[in-house]
């Protein structure tokens, strides 16, 4: 099986592509138990999903490749997945299953 | 990972903050702009600082066993085509992580080893995926016996393995491959379900499992204990 890695992409966004362009250094702007919280993009700047739509069936399956990593929920019998690529760009879904308010988050 | 996101009588909206944290990602809510930790569902700034989301069991998995287990699931729905991750050279360059908080975290194992972390109260474990492979790992967190195990659908699993208080002795036969217990019951570690035996139709209390690469989990738990392949 594919080698699945479960963790805020934030982090990538530290790490990578140093140097390009327009992307300001990050900036220290608190401390919270001696550890320094790092402001790397605006509020929002990732925007979240407030209001998830769904398919399901063959309508999923075209959207979907094999091997795609999901987060996968389950709750009053109502199943639902979120693709991790997806999830890249947006790393918070708020959503609602069987009248539970959830957030997904990656 | 995933939370439910309403304390008391208030439902909260998330973003993404755009703040790092140990490593980590900070979500805040619209409603007070109070700060959250993505890894512990805790409060760590602002107006509620110090409340905790309820974590709510979640796996990853790949698409194709998640629609084999889950016939009917709902798809978030794409807006436009996702062909494969935008971090993709951050997850394979194992140079590119965060900061340890210390060496010997650091030298326990490389730091984009991903790990399954599971808590109870203050007590950690971090189970690598060689530990899980055809095995089933048990982990005492605190006086919390806890069983963690990879599940029909692809994802790990943890479970108190205690029913009525008792711990009940849960153990793999590498024979047959049942997990069963001391008092000769048959457990399914995909649901939790105690499927034959004395404690037919009894059901394990599930703990949260967290895949996340051992840099990041090491910063939030530097106490946690480690189950490897050579440790199980």
């Amino acid at each position: 099986m594919k080698r699945l890695i479960g963790f805020a992409v934030l982090v990538g966004l530290l790490v990578s592509t140093p140097g390009e362009a327009g992307r300001p250094e990050p900036k220290v702007v608190a401390t919270i138990g001696g550890e320094d919280v790092y402001q790397l993009l605006p509020v929002g700047a990732i925007p979240a999903i407030d209001d998830p739509k769904f398919v399901s069936g063959k309508k999923a399956d075209r959207q979907m490749r094999a091997e795609e990593p999901v987060l996968g929920v389950v709750i009053g019998g109502e199943a639902r997945a979120y693709s991790l690529w997806q999830l890249d760009a947006h790393e918070i879904v708020n959503d609602e299953i069987d009248g539970t308010a959830i957030a997904a988050t990656w | 990972m995933v939370y439910a996101r309403t304390l008391g009588s208030t439902t909260y909206t998330f973003q993404v903050s755009g703040r790092l944290w140990r490593n980590s990602l900070i979500m805040v809510d619209r409603e007070t702009g109070t700060f959250w930790s993505q890894v512990t569902g805790r409060a760590i700034d602002g107006k509620h600082r110090g409340a905790q989301l309820e974590k709510v069991e979640a796996i990853e998995t790949t698409w194709e066993q998640w629609r084999q287990a889950h016939p009917d699931t709902k798809l978030l729905k794409k807006s436009e085509e996702v062909l494969g991750s935008h971090y993709q050279s951050y997850f394979d360059d194992p140079e590119k992580m965060g900061l340890f908080r210390a060496q010997w975290l650091a030298e326990r194992m490389p730091g984009k080893t991903l790990v399954y972390g599971a808590s109870v109260g203050p007590h950690a474990v971090a189970v690598t995926d060689g530990a899980l492979d055809d095995s089933l790992v048990l982990a005492s967190l605190g006086e919390t016996p806890v069983v963690m195990s990879r599940a029909r659908d692809g994802g790990v699993r943890a479970f108190v393995a205690r029913v009525d208080g008792n711990e009940i002795g849960i153990q793999l036969d590498a024979e047959t491959g049942e997990v069963t217990d001391a008092s000769g019951s048959t457990w399914d570690l995909s649901s939790g379900l105690c499927i034959s035996g004395p404690r037919s139709g009894s059901r394990l209390e599930s703990v949260a499992v967290t895949p996340v690469y051992w840099f990041a989990w090491s910063g939030f738990y530097p106490n946690t204990q480690v189950i490897d392949r050579a440790d199980r």
